[in-house]
C-alpha cells in the first residue's frame, strides 16, 4: 500500500519539476493528433522506446554508478525470444514478452553475478565483450536467422493478441504506458531502500559495505531490473517493426546510445533519460533525414557528436545538472 | 564473556608484518583506545576486525561467534560499526537521507528508516542540518554526520577510526563530550583509534598501544603515559635516555 503510494506520489519534488511532468503527459497524450505525418510518429515512438532504456539503464548507470555497456544484448534477447516464439510456434505478444522478459533477467542475473567482482572500468570493458561475443552468436546462428533476422508474419487482419495494428497511434500509447509504468516504478525505486543503497555505493562502495550493504548482491539486483526494463523495450521493438536482424537489436552502438543519452540528460537523475532521449533522439533522427536527403553523409554525426561533446564537457552532470546549477541546488 | 576477542591476529602485506600476533579482549560496556605511531598498524587491525582484509592467522570472536573472514556487512549486521578517518558519502544525497542509508540496515521500510534516522541526528544535534548537502559542511560537521550513518546502523560495538583528525582544539572537545553522550545514552562499547591524545585519554578506560606491528602494552591511561616502552615508541631512545639522565623518570 505504502509502495503504491511513494510510487504515485512526486510531492517531494519542486513545482516546477511536477509541472514539467505534467506537460510532458499531455504532450504525449495528444502528440498523435497534432502531429500526423509517419516520421514525426516513428520518432515519437523511438522516442518513448529510448526512454523506457534509459529509464531502466539509469538505476544501475546511474544510481548505481556502474558504467555497463550491453543493455542491447538484453534489449536483443527478448526481442529475439519474442520473434522467435511467433515464427517459430505462432505463439502470441502477450504470452511469449513475459517469456523474453524473464529470458533477459535471467541472462542479466548470471552475467552480473560474475561481471560485478570486477570494478569501475574493468566492468565497463567486460559488459562490452559479452555483448560483443553475443553478437557474433546471434549473426552466426541459423536457427535464429543468423545475419538475415527474423522477420515477423503479418496477420491479415489487426490484431490484439498479437499487437498488430493498422495505426501507429496504438504503438504510440502502448508505449507510452510503458513508459508511464517505468516512471512509476523509478519514482518508488528512488526512494526506496534499494535506490538508496545504490546511491551509497556510487560513492563509496567500501562505506556502503560498512553500513551493512552487500553491495555485490545489491549491485546484481539492480542490474536484474535493468534487464527487465530492456526486456519490456525489447518484445515491443519486435511487436512494433515486426523485423529484427543481430545489428538493429544486438549491436554495441544500441548500448552506447542507451547509456550516451541517460548521461547527457543527466545520469542519477529522475528525469534525465527522459531529457536526454527528448534531445538526441529527434536530433538524431531529423539530422540524418533532412542532411541524408541531400546527399551530405556524415555531417550529421558530426554535429550530433559536437553537441555531446560540448554538453558532456560543460557540466559532467549533463543537462539535468545545469538545470539544478542554475536553480542554485548546488 | 568478552564482547570481543582478537586471538592472535597476523596480517602480512607482502613482507611487512601489519599486525603480528596482537590478542586482546573488550568487554561489553567498555571504551578501548587503540594508539601507536604512525605505520603500527592500528587500521589493518581495525580493517580486519570488521573485514576488509581476511587474517592470514588468528581467529576473531564478537559475543562468542566467530567472525574470522566476514566480510564487512556480515560484520555490521551482527553488530559492530564503524567510522572512516576520510568521509566520502555522497553529495547528491542529504545529510538525513546519508543517515537513512545507515538505518535501512535493520529495516526496509521508508518510513522507519526516516524515523530512526531523526532519532540518531537528534542524538547527535545534528537536525539543523538535517536537510544540508554534505558538501556544504564543516569537517567537523561531516564528521558528525560519519559518526551518525554509523550509529544509524544500530552497533553494539562501534569502532571509532581517528574522528578527531584535523579538527581544531574546541572541535576536538565538542567531539569527546559527543563521544560520551552517545556511549551513555546507546549502550555502546566504544573501541577508538586515535593521534590526539586529548581525546584517548580522557575518555578511554583501557589502552592498548601497537607498535610496529606488535602489541607493546596495555593498561590504564595514567599507567600507559608514564610506560617506558610507549614513550620510546613515540618520541625515540634518545628522548628516553635524555629523561633518564636529567632523573624525569
Amino acid at each position: 500500500m505504502r509502495t503504491l503510494k511513494d510510487a504515485l506520489s512526486f510531492g517531494d519534488l519542486p513545482v516546477y519539476e511536477r509541472i514539467g511532468f505534467i506537460l510532458f503527459i499531455i504532450f504525449c497524450l495528444i502528440f498523435p493528433w497534432i502531429l500526423k505525418g509517419g516520421f514525426a510518429q516513428a520518432v515519437m515512438i523511438q522516442f518513448l522506446i529510448f526512454c523506457l532504456y534509459g529509464l531502466g539503464w539509469n538505476l544501475i548507470g546511474g544510481y548505481g554508478g556502474q558504467v555497463a555497456l550491453g543493455q542491447a544484448k538484453n534489449v536483443g534477447m527478448s526481442a529475439y525470444t519474442v520473434a522467435l516464439l511467433m515464427v517459430r510456434w505462432d505463439i502470441p505478444f502477450w504470452v511469449s514478452t513475459p517469456l523474453g522478459v524473464v529470458v533477459a533477467t535471467v541472462e542479466s542475473f548470471v552475467l552480473g553475478y560474475f561481471l560485478f567482482r570486477l570494478r569501475g572500468h574493468y566492468f565497463a570493458i567486460a559488459t562490452i565483450a559479452v555483448s560483443l561475443v553475443w553478437q557474433q552468436l546471434f549473426i552466426n546462428w541459423d536457427f535464429i536467422g543468423g545475419a538475415r533476422g527474423l522477420e515477423l508474419p503479418l496477420k491479415e487482419t489487426p490484431n490484439f493478441l498479437y499487437m498488430q495494428f493498422d495505426s501507429p497511434i496504438y504503438y504510440h500509447y502502448f508505449a507510452f504506458l510503458l513508459v508511464m509504468a517505468a516512471i512509476l516504478y523509478m519514482n518508488w525505486c528512488r526512494k526506496s531502500k534499494l535506490g538508496y543503497q545504490l546511491r551509497a555505493i556510487t560513492s563509496s562502495e567500501d562505506l556502503a559495505e560498512s553500513l551493512g550493504i552487500n553491495a555485490h548482491w545489491v549491485k546484481v539486483k539492480a542490474y536484474c531490473i535493468t534487464g527487465v526494463f530492456a526486456g519490456m523495450g525489447g518484445a515491443f521493438y519486435t511487436m512494433y517493426y515486426n523485423y529484427i536482424d543481430p545489428f538493429s537489436v544486438m549491436h554495441l552502438e544500441l548500448s552506447i546510445m542507451i547509456a550516451l543519452m541517460t548521461m547527457i540528460g543527466g545520469a542519477g537523475s529522475m528525469w534525465g533519460p527522459i531529457i536526454g532521449a527528448m534531445i538526441l533522439i529527434p536530433l538524431d533522427r531529423y539530422l540524418g533525414a533532412w542532411l541524408g536527403g541531400r546527399g551530405i553523409i556524415g555531417v550529421d554525426f558530426m554535429i550530433y557528436s559536437m553537441m555531446v561533446m560540448v554538453i558532456s564537457a560543460y557540466e559532467p552532470k549533463g543537462i539535468w545538472g545545469i538545470v539544478e546549477k542554475a536553480r542554485g541546488k548546488r | 564473556m568478552a564482547l570481543l576477542e582478537v586471538i592472535d591476529l597476523t596480517k602480512d602485506f607482502g613482507g611487512v608484518a601489519a599486525n603480528n600476533h596482537i590478542s586482546l579482549e573488550i568487554k561489553k560496556g567498555e571504551i578501548i583506545g587503540l594508539i601507536g605511531p604512525n605505520g603500527a598498524g592500528k587500521t589493518t587491525l581495525f580493517n580486519c576486525v570488521v573485514g576488509y582484509h581476511r587474517p592470514d592467522q588468528g581467529t576473531i570472536r564478537f559475543k562468542g561467534k566467530d567472525i574470522t573472514g566476514l566480510k564487512p556487512f556480515q560484520t555490521n549486521r551482527e553488530g559492530i560499526g564503524r567510522t572512516f578517518q576520510i568521509m566520502s558519502i555522497s553529495g547528491d544525497l542529504t545529510v538525513l537521507e546519508n543517515v537513512m542509508i545507515g538505518s535501512f540496515c535493520r529495516t526496509s521500510d521508508s518510513q522507519t528508516a526516516r524515523q530512526g534516522a531523526s532519532e540518531v541526528l537528534n542524538l547527535l544535534e545534528l537536525e539543523k542540518d538535517a536537510n544540508a548537502y554534505l558538501t556544504e559542511l564543516t569537517v567537523a560537521t561531516q564528521k558528525r554526520v560519519g559518526l551518525a550513518m554509523a550509529l544509524a546502523t544500530g552497533p553494539e560495538l562501534l569502532m571509532l577510526d581517528e574522528v578527531a583528525a584535523g579538527l581544531n582544539p574546541k572541535e576536538t572537545e565538542e567531539m569527546v563530550a559527543l563521544l560520551h553522550t552517545i556511549y551513555k545514552t546507546k549502550d555502546l562499547t566504544l573501541f577508538v583509534t586515535e593521534h590526539v591524545m586529548e581525546v584517548v585519554m580522557p575518555i578511554s578506560q583501557r589502552i592498548i598501544v601497537l607498535d610496529g606491528g606488535q602489541k607493546i602494552a596495555e593498561g590504564r591511561p595514567q599507567d600507559i603515559a608514564n610506560n617506558e616502552r610507549v614513550i620510546k615508541a613515540y618520541l625515540g631512545e634518545k628522548y628516553v635516555k635524555g629523561r633518564k639522565d636529567r632523573g624525569s623518570i
